[in-house]
C-alpha cells in the first residue's frame, strides 16, 4: 500500500479522532450540566456533526479564518481554541476566552483564526468574505470560511456574500451544515431553491454536496476546495449533509422529529462510530489507541468543568471593557 | 389502467459531487431537471402513453412539475399523461433510485426512463430486472446514457412500449460487470476501476497515480470517463461478446503513456501496463489486495487482504430501448405522418 492509500498519516488520524471525541464529550457534558441549571444563557450543541468540523479544520492553519454560528463549539474546538477557556466562557467566568462576557454564542480567539461564534444567522458569511479579501490582499494564501445552517442560508447577507465572493474571486468557502432542520422547520419546507448547489451555480461558483457524517468524505472534498481557494481558484460552496443529536437548543422538546428518528441516527449515522469502524477495519488505529484518547478527553473535560466552576464571575465594573478589539 | 405505464426516475442527488470542483462537471439545476421530465412527458403523451409513475423526491422536481402541469391544464394544453408518484419514503440518497426501480418492477411498468449519468443508471439497473430502461444523459459522467433531446426519448419509449415498434427492433440486450465481494453482488454498466485509496471519501476517482486495474463492458474512442482509456487503445462495442481489462503502471515506467478524458473536464496522463480481453461468465480475481472498488466512476466499496473478490462479465444482463432504432422504424412506417385535414382534430396520444 502506498502513502496515497489513506489521505492522513496515523498521527493525523489520531488527531482527527481526538478532535471529534473532544467535541462530543464537551457537548454531552454541557447537555447534562445545562439541564442541571449550572450554566447561564443558552447553548446549541454540535454533537453528531463532529466529522464536518474536523474534516474541514484539519486543512487549516492560524492564517485561515473561520466565522462560526450559534452552534459553534465544534468549530472552535476543531480550530484549536482552548477547551478550558471555552468551558469557562460558557460558564460566564473571567477565565473564559472572552472573559466571561460572550458566552456560548460569542466564543472567539483571533490568534487561532476563530473570528467568533455568532448569534446572528448568516452573519458569518460577509465576515468570511472580509477575511478572504484580507488574505487575498496580503497574499499569504489564507482562506476565509463561514459556516451556516440550512436555515441561515436563506438570509440575504449569505446570498450577497456568495455574489461578492464570486465577483472578487475571493478565497472564500461557504459551508452549509445541513442537519435537516432550521430550528424546528424541516429543510423541505424552508429552502425554496431546493438545492444549495443550485444556489452556488446561480452565483457562478461551484457547489458540491458531501456526506457530512463521513469524516473522509468531508476531509477529501474540503482539501480540494481549500487548495483551490489558496491557489486563486476562487470560492466554493460545500454542503455537508449531517445529523444533530440534540434539539435546536437545550430544552427543545423536538416534537417535530419523527418517532424513532433520534434513536435511528444515533445508531446508524454517528460520525464517530463510522470513523472508528473505518480505521479499525483498515487496520490503521486500534481500539486501545482510541480508548486512550477517550480517557484523556474525559479527563480534560472534567478538569475544564471543575476549573470553570471554581473561577470567578466578571465584576460589574468590567462591563464596558473588552467591547472592541484593536487591530 | 389505460395502456402501458411508463416509470420515470429523476433523482435530484445525481450530479452533485466533487467533480464540480476538481474539474468543471455540470450542475444541472432542479428546474432544468423538471423541464426535462416535462419534455419526456410531452413525448410520451404524443404517442399515446396515458399513465406515468415517478419516483418521489423532496428537492423540488415534483413541485415544479405540478405547477407546470396545472398551468397547462388551465390553458387547455392537455398534453401530459396522468402523473402519479410511488408511495415510498424519500431519503434524499442515491438509494431512493434503487427503491423506486424495485417498486416499478413490481408494478410491471413497461419501461423506466432514467435521468442521470452512469452512477444513477447503475443503481436503477441493479433493481429493475427485465424492465427495459432508456437513459437521459444528465449526470456527471455520461458514458452509458445517450445524449439526446428528452422529447425524442419520450417519443421513442412510447413507440417501443405501445408496440408501434416491434420488440426485436426496440429493445437491446446489454452487458454488465458483476463484482462479488464476500458473496455480496454489486454491478457496473460501463467500468469497474480498482484504485489504491482505502476509503470511499468523496467517491469520484481522479488521482491517476492511484489507478491499479480497470474492467470495461464497452469502450468507445469518443467516450468519457475511465472507459475512454480502453476506447483509445482497444475499443470494444456495446454488442461485442467480450470486454477488456487494463492493468495500470506507474507513469514513469509504463510501456504506454496515454492522455485520456477520465472525467468531464479532466484530461490526464495514465500509465498502462497492458490490456487484455475478458470473456463472458468467467470470474476474475483482482491483481491487487487492498484498495477500493469504483463502480462506473464512483468509489463504492473498500477491501483488504481478507476479502474475497471476483469480477465477471455477463451478457444480456439487462435491456435498454434503442431510441434511434425506434424513431427510424416509426419514421419508415410513416407513423408520424397525419392524414391531410386531420391536424385540427388531433387528440392527445395521436400516433397513427
Amino acid at each position: 500500500m502506498s502513502e496515497n492509500a489513506f489521505p492522513l498519516s496515523k498521527d493525523k488520524l489520531l488527531e482527527a479522532y481526538r478532535i471529534m471525541r473532544t467535541i462530543r464529550e464537551f457537548e454531552e457534558r454541557l447537555h447534562v450540566d445545562f439541564a442541571r441549571g449550572d450554566i447561564p444563557g443558552f447553548v446549541h450543541l454540535y454533537a453528531g456533526e463532529e466529522a464536518t468540523a474536523a474534516g474541514i479544520m484539519m486543512h487549516l492553519n492560524d492564517n485561515d479564518r473561520i466565522a462560526s454560528t450559534h452552534r459553534g463549539h465544534g468549530h472552535c474546538i476543531a480550530k484549536g481554541v482552548d477547551v478550558k477557556e471555552m468551558m469557562a466562557e460558557i460558564y460566564g467566568k473571567v477565565t473564559g476566552s472572552c472573559r466571561g462576557k460572550g458566552g456560548s454564542m460569542h466564543i472567539a480567539d483571533l490568534s487561532k483564526g476563530m473570528m467568533g461564534a455568532n448569534g446572528i444567522l448568516g452573519a458569518g458569511a460577509p465576515l468570511a468574505c472580509g477575511a478572504a479579501l484580507a488574505a487575498q490582499k496580503l497574499g499569504h494564501k489564507g482562506v476565509g470560511i463561514c459556516f451556516v445552517g440550512d436555515g441561515a442560508s436563506n438570509q440575504g447577507m449569505f446570498l450577497e456574500s456568495l455574489n461578492l465572493a464570486a465577483v472578487w474571486n475571493l478565497p472564500a468557502i461557504f459551508v452549509v451544515e445541513n442537519n435537516g432542520y432550521a430550528e424546528s422547520t424541516s429543510v423541505e419546507w424552508a429552502v425554496a431553491s431546493d438545492s444549495y448547489v443550485d444556489r452556488a451555480t446561480g452565483f457562478g461558483l461551484p457547489g458540491i454536496t458531501v456526506d457530512g457524517t463521513d469524516f473522509f468524505a468531508v476531509y477529501e472534498a474540503a482539501g480540494e476546495i481549500i487548495k483551490r481557494a489558496r491557489e486563486g481558484g476562487g470560492p466554493s460552496l460545500l454542503e455537508c449533509k449531517m445529523v444533530r443529536f440534540h434539539g435546536h437548543f437545550e430544552g427543545d422538546a423536538q416534537t417535530y422529529r419523527a418517532k424513532g428518528e433520534l434513536e435511528d441516527i444515533r445508531a446508524n449515522n454517528d460520525c464517530i462510530k463510522l470513523f472508528q469502524a473505518r480505521v479499525r477495519e483498515a487496520g490503521l488505529l486500534s481500539a486501545a489507541e482510541m480508548e486512550r484518547i477517550d480517557g484523556a478527553v474525559a479527563r480534560l473535560i472534567d478538569e475544564a468543568v471543575a476549573e470553570a466552576k471554581a473561577a470567578a464571575l466578571p465584576n460589574a465594573r468590567d462591563l464596558l471593557t473588552d467591547v472592541y478589539v484593536g487591530y | 389502467m389505460a395502456g402501458p405505464v411508463v416509470g420515470v426516475i429523476a433523482n435530484p442527488v445525481s450530479a452533485r459531487d466533487i467533480r464540480r470542483v476538481i474539474a468543471h462537471a455540470g450542475s444541472l439545476q432542479v428546474t432544468d431537471r423538471a423541464n426535462i421530465v416535462l419534455r419526456i412527458l410531452a413525448g410520451l403523451a404524443a404517442v399515446g402513453i396515458r399513465q406515468v409513475v415517478m419516483m418521489p423526491e423532496n428537492a423540488g422536481i415534483r413541485t415544479h412539475l405540478a405547477r407546470a402541469m396545472m398551468r397547462a391544464k388551465n390553458t387547455g394544453e392537455a398534453r401530459f399523461p396522468d402523473l402519479s408518484f410511488l408511495d415510498m419514503k424519500v431519503t434524499g440518497q442515491a438509494a431512493d433510485s434503487a427503491i423506486a426501480a424495485r417498486m416499478m418492477r413490481k408494478l410491471e411498468v413497461a419501461a423506466i426512463i432514467v435521468l442521470g449519468g452512469d452512477g444513477t443508471h447503475r443503481v436503477v439497473v441493479s433493481e429493475c430486472g427485465d424492465i427495459p430502461i432508456a437513459g437521459v444523459s444528465s449526470g456527471t459522467n455520461n458514458a452509458f446514457p445517450d445524449t439526446r433531446e428528452p422529447t425524442v426519448t419520450g417519443l421513442g419509449v412510447g413507440l417501443a412500449v405501445t408496440g408501434v415498434v416491434p420488440a426485436s427492433a426496440a429493445f437491446v440486450a446489454n452487458k454488465r460487470l458483476e463484482v462479488v465481494i464476500n458473496g455480496r453482488r454489486e454491478i457496473a454498466l460501463v467500468d469497474v476501476a480498482i484504485v489504491e485509496e482505502r476509503f470511499v471519501g468523496s467517491r469520484a476517482i481522479w488521482k491517476t497515480e492511484g489507478f491499479r486495474e480497470l474492467f470495461v463492458t464497452f469502450a468507445e474512442p469518443g467516450g468519457i470517463g475511465m472507459s475512454s482509456i480502453v476506447g483509445f487503445l482497444a475499443p470494444v462495442k456495446r454488442s461485442s461478446p467480450y470486454g477488456r481489462r487494463v492493468i495500470f503502471a506507474r507513469r514513469d515506467s509504463a510501456p504506454t503513456l496515454l492522455m485520456a478524458p477520465i472525467a468531464p473536464g479532466l484530461i490526464e496522463p495514465v500509465g498502462v501496463e497492458r490490456i487484455e480481453t475478458i470473456d463472458l461468465d468467467k470470474p476474475m480475481p483482482l491483481t491487487v489486495s487492498a484498495g477500493s472498488i469504483a463502480l462506473d466512476g464512483e468509489r463504492e466499496v473498500t477491501f483488504s487482504e481478507v476479502d474475497s473478490i471476483s469480477v465477471t462479465l455477463r451478457n444480456a444482463a439487462f435491456r435498454t430501448i434503442d431510441i434511434a432504432a425506434c424513431m427510424a422504424h416509426a419514421a419508415a412506417q410513416g407513423s408520424f405522418v397525419e392524414p391531410v385535414g386531420k391536424q385540427e382534430n388531433r387528440q392527445q396520444g395521436g400516433c397513427q
